[in-house]
């Protein structure tokens, strides 16, 4: 029987994640930790609340973003550094996530370095500017919009025809998932807010992006499923208000323009 | 079977990595791709990086040698850095120096809401950077007592708004003492190497300022006032 104290101890020592699953990053580390075993404590921070700029959540991560980790008496945020730092510091992770081997670590980091400017810059953008912020009583910025979706589009086809060309059908021809392949998918499942037409619009093009994700997702079962289930929860949502609001203005003789606001 | 760099120094991470190579006695070549001339648009370097872009190695080596912390958490702390950087202080310099400098010099429009959008993103980054990047006991990044690629890596994107006006200059740096001492230690450490890999900007900076201050005199003369100095 372990003594309360010592049970307070150990609770302290487990990794501490703090996340919100609306939040693509944030789900990429809770399904590596959940793939890996890694033993952890997920706390839920609210985004759509603004529970990120509580004074509590400030003394964690300064920048008041999620995901961010404490493990012990060490705190880290940015997710590619907390990836890597788990990768690395917890034993049982399997080599593939992140490899030891040097130059194919480096590769990796290009992708991740990449990522920033390109695929997280245009899909979080797009998805923003187009269904979220009503959703977070901000407001809808067309030519913000317009931007990402241009971002967007030249980095699905940068996945699709250089960092997806290789032998192995994952990123840099892997033939096993790395951090890379997790990080970058979850950005891409954001785009499931979109409306269905104008999500087959941005993706259909990319056959061979297409094939990854569900690869990445296939490698990850049932813990990537369970992790978007709160994407998957309000794309249903949305989609239902979709619905009734086409079926109230084919009623009204009303057409397009709500729509495609959404 | 030599490291190959391919650079352009007026690439703050072009600098970076000379910087860091010179400086820790690795055998290089470097490879000279003008920008200005567009040479990273050239299919033999497209072969190199698809992405056209420096700066860009090739190591035909079998084994390259790790060359940060071998501590995990001390690791991961420069990620952070290095990941933050990109969309703050990187976009913020580069956009701000690109839309203020050197667009003209490039055949490039000058775009006036991006140049505010961008001074913006480099005010709030040097803050950062001295209120929560420089806090600790060393004067490096993180607290540390000697730098790390982070520090390079930042500092060279700094060293890029070496090429505005003296008075935009110590107007977006002079509240930010941490921030100036932090790149003096940095340049120190890295001695000689800092100051010959940055003269291809010296260079930039002087035929500026020069061009600068004939206009200067030019508007004294003919009477005219500011708005042409301030478009620098």
């Amino acid at each position: 029987m372990i003594d309360r104290r010592e049970e307070k101890e150990e609770r302290k020592m487990k990794l501490k994640v703090y996340a919100d699953r609306m939040s693509q990053p944030s789900r990429a580390i809770l399904i590596f930790c959940k793939v890996n075993g890694i033993d952890f404590e997920e706390i839920h921070i609210e985004l759509s609340k603004r529970q990120q700029l509580s004074p509590e959540f400030q003394a964690i991560n300064p920048f008041k973003k999620v995901p961010a980790i404490v493990d012990g008496r060490f705190n880290l945020f940015e997710s590619h550094a907390i990836l890597i730092y788990i990768a690395s510091a917890f034993p049982g992770v399997a080599d593939h996530w992140y490899p030891a081997d040097v130059s194919r670590k480096a590769k990796i980091h290009a992708v991740l370095d990449w990522h920033h400017l390109n695929l997280r810059r245009g899909a979080a953008g797009f998805v923003l500017n187009t269904v979220l912020a009503p959703l977070l009583g901000l407001p809808l910025n067309k030519e913000a919009a317009a931007e990402a979706e241009k971002v967007l589009t030249s980095s699905l086809s940068t996945i699709e025809n250089i960092w997806l060309k290789g032998d192995g059908q994952y990123l840099l021809g892997g033939f096993r998932p790395s951090i890379a392949d997790l990080s970058l998918v979850c950005e891409i499942m954001q785009l499931q807010l979109l409306d269905e037409k104008e999500h087959d619009r941005i993706l259909d093009p990319h056959k061979k992006v297409q094939t990854w994700i569900a690869s990445t997702r296939n490698a990850t079962k049932p813990h990537f499923d369970e992790v978007h289930n709160v994407l998957y929860k309000l794309k249903l949502r949305l989609s239902l208000k979709q619905s009734s609001q086409a079926d109230g203005e084919r009623k009204s003789g009303i057409k397009g323009p709500i729509i495609s606001k959404m």
